[in-house]
């Protein structure tokens, strides 16, 4: 799963987000690092669409444009759920080999 | 209230296949407005009529376009262009590699960098380079690593040598159109743009979508096409015939021609299947290298016997390429596209 792919996943894993509304929390999770540009997010929407991970959720007119929001699908949730045990789990053991882990569980 | 700005986004948008947007132009448009538009109509009446989609926005659509044109899944059509449009990528690499190992073999036996290997000939030992010629050098041999890197699926390693590969060239040839002099052996325009840049811009197609590169094969490809151009070349000018040895275009136009006649038993063979995408290709690679004969014949207006041979070079190319081009016709529209994009290697 690239990198985009798995905040895209997170931005909606606490609720259906329309386009902008993914970008702005994209954004926010990782603190400003990955400003996800619209034909970039559409291009990961329509991927994480078409491996059934995430699907439309309902509309709304708002200043008259259509926003569509999109929502995570069950197998979306799992995929997001197993990524992010497998990136905990390489960070893990990046931070051992750093000597970082005793750090972290005094911390 | 959006009105321009929406229409210089819509613009921006016909990049992408007709069948894209008609699921997801309107989204697109409102998440892009959504980012621009504040609510308050004296303001977004002034962001209306003075903003617009920046180059990264108008990149990232466009990267999308060359995905869904070129990716691995879709219509047969689209799926025969990508894999044509990839192996054509790889064939004008591989050039560039071979050349780039043709350049490495000269400096290693005219600098004598292998103690063992017998002196050079005279004709190929060289004074010391200047920064120029380190250049030329150092990107000839850069196209090996870049080469490599494509074809073991390293791609954004591969687009980002090669994107810096091209530079010098531009450089010496902007200089060159200031100054009136070529600072280097680096190229003509035409071939920048057809055998540099093209290749460059067109490894978009290598993405996540598409079909695996078979890796074996083309990494053989690399010695044995040093050995098989580079063989007969040695060959005609150790005989000292080296008047039948041809120019870059030429030779160019003669490879694609045996590729075509040595395709064609296959693309004429009714049992033979996926043949069509390779047919595609060559008819590819025989488009560029016409361009490039016929562009290159300007160099020769004052000499009638190579005006004769190049436009020789060029029909005979052209002959064996439609030998190829009704099988290539067949790829857009009989061959069916592969299930997923891992089940056929490039």
């Amino acid at each position: 799963m690239t990198g985009q792919a798995f905040f895209v996943l997170t931005a909606l894993a606490d609720g259906p987000r329309h386009g902008y509304g993914i970008v702005g929390e994209v954004a926010e999770l990782s603190q400003g690092r990955v400003r996800l540009k619209i034909g970039s997010l559409y291009g990961v929407l329509e991927r994480l669409a078409a491996e059934g991970l995430i699907e439309p959720d309902r509309e709304e007119a708002h200043d008259g444009r259509l926003r569509r929001y999109y929502r995570l699908t069950r197998g979306g949730r799992g995929a997001l759920a197993e990524e992010a045990e497998l990136r905990a789990a390489t960070a893990r053991v990046v931070r051992a080999r750093l000597g970082l882990a005793g750090a972290e569980a005094a911390g | 209230m959006s009105g321009d700005l929406e229409r210089r986004y819509r613009r921006v948008l016909r990049l992408l296949p007709r069948w894209y947007r008609q699921r997801w132009e309107q989204d697109m448009v409102a998440a892009f407005l959504d980012g621009w538009l504040t609510g308050d109509p004296e303001t977004d009446a002034y962001i209306s009529r003075a903003a617009g989609p920046g180059w990264a926005e108008v990149a990232s659509v466009a990267g999308l376009a060359a995905r869904l044109y070129l990716g691995g899944a879709g219509t047969p059509r689209r799926y025969a262009w990508g894999q044509a449009v990839r192996r054509a990528v790889l064939t004008v690499v591989l050039m560039h590699a071979v050349l780039g190992l043709d350049v490495l073999v000269f400096l290693v036996w005219s600098r004598r960098l292998v103690g063992w290997l017998p002196a050079a000939p005279g004709s190929l030992v060289v004074a010391p380079a200047g920064v120029w010629d380190t250049m030329y050098y150092l990107v000839c041999v850069a196209w090996i690593a870049i080469f490599v890197s494509l074809a073991l699926r390293h791609y954004r390693t591969a687009r980002a040598l090669a994107a810096l590969a091209i530079v010098p060239g531009l450089v010496a040839l902007v200089q060159a159109q200031v100054t009136g002099m070529m600072p280097a052996p680096f190229g003509s325009w035409v071939f920048w743009v057809l055998l540099a840049l093209g290749p460059v811009l067109a490894m978009t197609a290598f993405n996540r979508d598409a079909p695996p590169i078979a890796r074996r094969p083309w990494l053989l490809a690399l010695p044995a096409g040093y050995l098989l151009v580079y063989g007969p070349l040695l060959a005609l000018q150790a005989t000292g015939n080296s008047a039948w040895v041809p120019d870059f275009a030429g030779l160019c136009c003669i490879l694609v021609s045996l590729a075509c006649l040595a395709h064609a038993p296959r693309a004429w063979s009714r049992q033979a299947d996926g043949t069509g995408r390779w047919s595609l290709t060559l008819v590819l690679l025989a488009a560029v290298a016409g361009a490039n004969r016929i562009v290159t014949l300007t160099s020769y207006v004052h000499d009638r016997h190579l005006i004769a041979v190049s436009l020789a070079e060029l029909l005979i190319m052209l002959a064996a390429a439609a030998l190829v081009a009704p099988d290539a016709a067949r790829a857009q529209t009989a061959a069916p596209a592969p299930p997923h994009p891992s089940a056929a290697a490039v």
